[in-house]
């Protein structure tokens, strides 16, 4: 046996490790894509009589609807399986019995009653695998007063704070464009999924993950809990919060600032410059050509930047309207100054040359959309790397494997069980 | 003498067995926090004028200090601190050999500070080949930008949040939304790698090399611009208060009486007739229900048509309303409703309370407790928990030096002269 085989190079990390996956949507398909990712068997069990909703997104070239026409669904679920089920039938629920019983991990998404209703709670889920590891990701939790409440990412953004954070001042919230929240609420499954895998090896007894995406949310908003306790200061007050400045750390200039052109969708395009030290400062005055103002009391030091932040900002913009961002973000980099261009999609896809030399994007072939580019895993692995091997399952695609192979059942009895209506 | 109960008689925990050197500033402190509140024995190793995160605020009673700055008290929870300068001759060899005795080194090093230190992966892993390194950099280790300055906006910039974050008015900027999300996100991807390689380190025996960029992991982080992009060759315009679209999309978020907003989500397609009739009911109450009464309203795909019309009744609605009124009418209706609260508003919403969500921290220097937030995750077969506040600056030198290492008190005092900690 070689040293690497010996040392488990290139076993990865979850092999052996089944997941039973009802998750939909996004956040639940984002915790178990990341386990998908490094080897685990995750079976999503999906609707016999109603497509879930992502794959009904149509994100494909004709904008047309279909259960396998999603390109979302197909990056956000690479790697998984996917049966047809129908649990409610008492033969699809012999079935999800079975399956759990040879089983590691349980994930879904739903509100909190769901899994009670179907005699699927934790209790019950012990009693078929004692060692199993239940994920709920239900966005106020399993328990307390608001239990029964449904949210989705903006609501949880809402009522979390997030969305308080992300505006300009005196303006209504911006709040996030996207479904932050339910990339952030997969994270956290997959992340105490991993706890639970270890505490399990270590001890050999499961558990119960009580996940709810609104406290996931909170915790992302800490330091502003802490102040308004020791300092009494709301985040609810005139000049807060701050747009694209920086109340912590107090620096200036820190802002987004117009270019030249338009992006993809029509929008100006846009670059984010900050100074978080004087010779970055220094630097950038120096870039636009005003070496004066590293004297002028205006601008010499940080307070007084901060101080004139409109005129500072107003100068800085002036100069950067008729530049290409990434040209600007170029020659500000070279000369020590920290700069970013505001990336589209279609510029970190066609553009990003940072991305490119990561490899991020890898193509994979898709049954129906045919090729494109899928999400290689985040962090890399060096001795037993993660990859992105399959797109997105076509529904349905793993029955044979998982009715067949996995629970024995004949063909002739997958067919009749199809008849019926069951799978 | 430790003052950490021995590992075989601590009740077992999610991180528990493991010891941790964190290495790093805003690139790790937030991994590090969610290994060390699950259990974790996470030493960070800083500077001797301490890592920048401790100059950033807020700040107790608004006077900078490197022991009280509130930023880094959340991020730094459960942690034991020790300073150790590596630029000191003496400072890699005595980073060797705290990483020597640990499972995980966690740092955030540019790239190749460490290697012309010695202190690269395979050295490390020579003397302790079960040890799991974790680099985090910015832009990752190759590549044009590698070496390119960085920062939260910097970051949201550039992974693609922004351009997705903002307003319908045109002329209005991409926002890049605060909290520290950027380095949030990084962080949470590279607690995940941790634990993927601790999982794998429990079958094989060995460690590895995890390896994370700041900005690929933002640049996975923008739900359906890039697939908008790869399948449509679209790219989404910001929005108020909602989804970053193709094609405009209605209003979602509406200033209640109160003058706070909420977001307003709209009767799925799935709502029964039932379901209708029962929320317009509720409108009719108040006066509110406009033409919604009409039958025509009870075919799912005629409330699809006209979206736009529905969302601005349910607005001009909710403008009477309260935001908790909404908030809670709304989800009595079957309707995702939520007001946009600021972060500390949730210290006073019972339903946490009830969740046992709010975590107290004795803050002995401060003679109070505070309430953090708590975890992300209920867990109760595998406890979490805030077992210290963070530390003050080098306050575990000696604990950890002395008691860990083997140093002797006189050498401690030596090591601090000669500026090594």
């Amino acid at each position: 046996m070689s040293a690497d085989a010996r040392n488990g190079a290139g076993r990865p990390p979850l092999a052996g490790i089944r997941v039973v996956d009802f998750s939909w949507i996004v956040a639940g398909p984002q915790a178990t894509r990341i386990l998908a990712n490094f080897g685990a068997e995750v079976i999503r069990v999906e609707r016999t009589d109603a497509y879930e909703t992502i794959r009904m997104a149509a994100i494909n070239k004709e904008a047309t609807p279909g259960p396998n026409r999603s390109g979302s669904f197909a990056n956000l679920n690479a790697d998984k399986r996917s049966i047809t089920l129908n649990v409610r039938h008492p033969k699809g629920f012999d079935l999800l019995v079975s399956l759990i019983s040879k089983s590691d991990v349980v994930v879904e998404n739903f509100s909190s009653r769901v899994l009670d209703s179907w005699n699927l709670g934790y209790d019950e889920l012990a009693k078929i695998k004692a060692d199993i590891i239940y994920l709920s990701m239900a966005g106020f939790g399993h328990s307390g007063r608001y239990r029964d409440y449904d949210t989705w990412g903006p609501t949880v953004q809402a009522i979390s704070g997030l969305t308080h954070l992300s505006g300009l001042p005196e303006e209504a919230p911006a709040g996030w464009g996207y479904s932050y929240m339910d990339h952030t609420g997969g994270y956290f499954g997959a992340l105490s999924v991993l706890f639970a895998l270890h505490y399990r090896n270590r001890t050999g007894r499961g558990q119960w993950i009580d996940l709810s995406q609104v406290e996931g949310a909170v915790t992302l908003t800490g330091p502003h809990a802490l102040d308004f306790q020791v300092n009494g200061r709301p985040s609810r007050r005139p000049g807060y919060p701050p747009g694209n400045r920086s109340v912590h750390p107090a620096v200036a200039p820190h802002n987004a600032y117009r270019c030249a052109g338009k992006d993809g969708a029509g929008q100006d395009q846009w670059v984010a410059i900050a100074c978080y030290r004087e010779e970055q400062w220094r630097a950038l005055a120096a870039e636009m050509g005003r070496p004066e103002w590293v004297a002028d009391p205006d601008f010499a030091t940080n307070v007084g930047r901060r101080r004139n932040q409109d005129a500072l900002d107003a100068a800085i913009s002036a100069w950067t309207l008729d530049q290409d961002k990434y040209a600007v973000m170029e020659r500000l980099q070279r000369a020590g100054v920290p700069c970013g261009a505001v990336q589209t999609s279609q510029d970190r896809v066609e553009t990003d040359p940072q991305l490119r030399a990561l490899e991020l994007y890898s193509t994979l072939t898709h049954a129906e959309l045919g090729p494109n580019l899928y999400e290689e895993p985040v962090f890399k692995l060096s001795r037993t790397p993660g990859r992105v091997r399959q797109p997105g399952p076509l529904l349905a695609a793993d029955n044979d494997y998982v009715f067949g192979t996995v629970l024995g059942l004949s063909e002739q009895k997958i067919a009749e069980l199809a008849t019926e209506g069951v799978i | 003498m430790s003052s950490r109960v021995p590992l075989h008689l601590q009740p077992p925990s999610g991180a528990g067995d493991l010891r941790v050197i964190e290495l790093g500033d805003a690139r790790v402190q937030y991994a590090g926090k969610l290994l060390a509140d699950m259990g974790a024995d996470l030493i960070k190793v800083e500077s001797p004028c301490g890592e920048p995160a401790r100059q950033i605020g807020p700040f107790v009673d608004d006077l900078p200090d490197p022991n009280r700055s509130l930023h880094f008290w959340h991020y730094n929870t459960s942690k034991r601190g020790v300073t150790l300068d590596l630029d000191h001759p003496s400072g890699p060899e005595l980073l060797r050999r705290l990483v020597r005795g640990a499972d995980v080194l966690l740092e955030g090093q540019l790239p190749g500070r460490l290697d012309v230190l010695g202190l690269t992966y395979e050295s490390l892993a020579a003397e302790n080949p079960r040890l799991i390194h974790v680099g985090v950099t910015p832009f990752g280790r190759t590549g044009p930008w590698r070496d390119f300055e960085a920062g939260e906006l910097i970051h949201l910039a550039l992974g693609g949040e922004m351009a997705s974050c903002g307003y319908d008015d045109p002329t209005a900027p991409p926002i890049a939304g605060g909290g520290g999300q950027a380095y949030q996100i990084a962080g949470n991807y590279t607690a995940i790698g941790t634990m993927m390689a601790v999982v794998e380190r429990d079958f094989s025996g060995q460690g590895q090399f995890v390896d994370v960029s700041v900005h690929m992991a933002c640049a996975t982080c923008t739900e359906m611009a890039v697939p908008n992009y790869l399948y449509r060759g679209m790219v989404v315009r910001r929005q108020t208060g909602r989804h970053a679209t193709v094609t405009p999309s209605p209003p979602r978020q509406w200033r209640c009486k109160d003058g706070i907003y909420v977001q307003l989500m709209m009767p799925a397609l799935s709502f029964s007739v039932y379901q209708w009739a029962t929320l317009v009911n509720w409108l009719d109450e108040h006066g509110q229900a406009d033409d919604l009464k009409d039958e025509r309203y009870r075919d799912p795909f005629v409330r699809v048509a006209e979206t736009q019309h529905i969302a601005e009744v349910l607005g001009r609605f909710a403008e009477t309303l309260t935001s908790e009124q909404a908030f809670h009418g709304g989800q009595l209706h079957n309707l995702p409703w939520a007001p946009v609260r600021a972060p500390e508003e949730n210290l006073y919403d019972r339903h946490f309370a009830d969740r046992g969500f709010w975590e107290e921290v004795e803050h002995p220097d401060l003679s109070r407790t505070l309430q953090y937030p708590g975890a992300p995750y209920q867990t109760p077969e595998m406890p979490w928990r805030i077992s210290r506040p963070a530390p003050r600056l080098g306050e575990h030198n000696r604990e950890v030096y002395c008691g860990d290492l083997g140093f002797r008190p006189d050498d401690l005092g030596a090591m601090r002269e000669s500026g090594l900690i």
